[in-house]
């Protein structure tokens, strides 16, 4: 086995200090054997710094921008402390522009500081190049990022500070960018090489910290912007169905029913109203649904009206409610037709464990009133149609009691998926706008949502 | 676990707790039970 040696850390660049040629100012380079060219920060003047004379490259005088990092402040980034060394101003032919500042620290080399106003990325230049997956995906890794900028061409606006190449305004590259949450893969090309950054989106508050910029605007979303609603929202959805399945549990536990009593009574033939008791009717629980239930067989063409009165024999609380059988038919131009139910089933809620009499009022009613002839009288009589007491009108009441009502399922349901709802709305709202930006079309949930007048776009 | 999903965690348990409170008291806002007496409506077909 070799013997361990001991790690040497390459030495650290000197900062070396020069002098303007064009107006004599002392310009110091910070990344002396790696910049290669530098600009005054008193003139703006190019400084080619591999000539040992240190050539005048160009010159012009611009009003200076007031930048938002300044070259020489150091700020620490993912627990690297970074020297702002260059700035660049570029845009692209279609009129967007960003800017880009040159990171170095001696023993990490340089980095990049992308912004468009919205918020910052880290850029870092990649030494291996990575591969297309299908039409739209580019792997890096085993990390797959979506197209979303084609090629089109990229041009320096503005250079201030030092870098690691000759660059002058006007410098064209032509760049595509694909993306994945919470980075960008960026490809340049020129005549002469191909080069490939992966940015990844800086938090706010840690640029603030870092560099002490201010925060940029938050909308439309950055095309590498994770969606605020996309992290949460997998994890939602595992706990609805756990939820689901909970209150499933709960429903088995309280939904447990039973008949307590029941009874068949003929209802009157000349419609008058009449009274039955039921009881007593035992109810076991602490709080319980009573549900009430009225059959009406032979109901036809009319209605049983049911007016319910629970009486608590203990303390004479009384429980009301009402209920009404009806069943209509007939026929017509569309042809026969039949409306209603011959049964009628209505719930009293939260009726307290005791003993109780059921009081239930209820009157037969015809719909429509015919006569008919009766010959053995010789006289038109009314018809009473399914009143008729050969007909053997009768409704039959049954009682049962219960806890939980399946509405109250539906609606705990209705409230844990609201928030679901509502994330997912503005989640497709918030792709929709990052998307907005691509040259390619949507994917995902916005293309999901993509008008048919997009599509004649 | 991030602050939505935290809430939302929060937000099921409350759902969940009310619902457990609606068995253990039977209570729906359903329920057609306790409407008054004497209740005035107008019967026969609807659908014409």
């Amino acid at each position: 086995m070799p013997p361990e040696t001991e790690l040497q850390l390459p030495a650290a660049p000197a900062v070396k200090a020069l002098a303007c040629p064009a107006c004599g100012g002392s310009v110091a380079l910070r990344a002396a054997g790696y910049s290669v060219s530098v600009v005054c920060q008193y003139c703006s003047s190019i400084l080619d710094v591999t000539d040992p004379q240190v050539k005048l490259i160009t010159e012009y005088r611009q009003a200076a921008e007031a930048l938002e990092i300044q070259l020489g402040s150091r700020g620490t980034l993912r627990g690297i402390e970074w020297e702002a060394i260059g700035y660049l101003q570029r845009s692209a032919a279609d009129g967007g522009a960003w800017d880009e500042y040159l990171l170095f620290n001696p023993y990490h080399g340089y980095r990049w500081l992308i912004t468009d106003g919205r918020g910052w990325s880290l850029g870092e230049q990649l030494t291996v190049s990575p591969s297309y997956s299908d039409y739209e995906t580019m792997m890096l890794g085993d990390r797959a990022y979506t197209r979303f900028y084609e090629d089109s061409s990229a041009r320096v606006n503005y250079v201030l500070g030092e870098f690691y190449w000759r660059v002058a305004v006007g410098e064209e590259v032509v760049g595509a960018d694909w993306v994945r949450p919470g980075s960008m893969l960026s490809r340049e090309k020129n005549a002469h090489e191909v080069s490939w950054t992966r940015s990844i989106l800086l938090d706010h508050k840690e640029m603030a910290e870092a560099f002490g910029v201010q925060k940029g605007a938050s909308w439309p979303p950055m095309p590498h912007q994770p969606s605020p609603n996309a992290a949460w929202l997998g994890t939602g959805f595992k706990i609805f169905a756990g939820m689901f399945l909970l209150l499933t549990v709960l429903i088995l536990a309280f939904g447990g029913t039973s008949w307590v009593t029941a009874g068949r009574f003929p209802i009157a033939p000349d419609g008058t109203e009449r009274t039955v008791t039921l009881g007593p009717i035992h109810l076991g629980h602490l709080y319980q649904r009573v549900e009430i239930r009225a059959d009406v067989p032979r109901l036809e063409n009319g209605w049983v009206d049911l007016d319910y009165t629970l009486v608590d024999r203990k303390t004479q609380q009384v429980y009301e409610a009402y209920g009404a059988a009806e069943r209509y038919s007939g026929s017509d131009s569309d042809g026969p037709w039949t409306e209603g139910s011959r049964r009628s089933s209505i719930s009293v809620a939260s009726v307290p464990a005791g003993d109780y009499d059921l009081v239930v009022d209820y009157k037969g009613n015809r719909w429509n009133s015919s006569t008919t002839w009766d010959y053995a009288r010789g006289m038109s009589v009314e018809d009473p149609g399914w009143l008729n007491q050969d007909n053997q009108p009768e409704v039959v009441v049954e009682v049962r009691g219960g806890a939980l009502f399946a509405s109250s399922f539906f609606i705990a349901l209705l409230l844990l998926g609201l928030p679901l709802l509502i994330g997912l709305i503005r989640h497709i709202q918030f792709d929709k706008a990052r998307q907005a930006e691509s040259d390619f079309a949507p994917t995902g949930f916005a293309a999901l949502t993509q008008s048919s007048e997009d599509d004649e776009e | 676990m991030s602050t939505r999903t935290f809430l939302y965690a929060l937000w099921c348990l409350g759902v969940a707790a009310l619902f457990v409170l609606s068995g253990i008291f039977a209570w729906s806002p359903f329920a057609e039970g306790g409407r008054a007496h004497g209740y005035s409506r107008i019967s026969g077909p609807t659908h014409k």
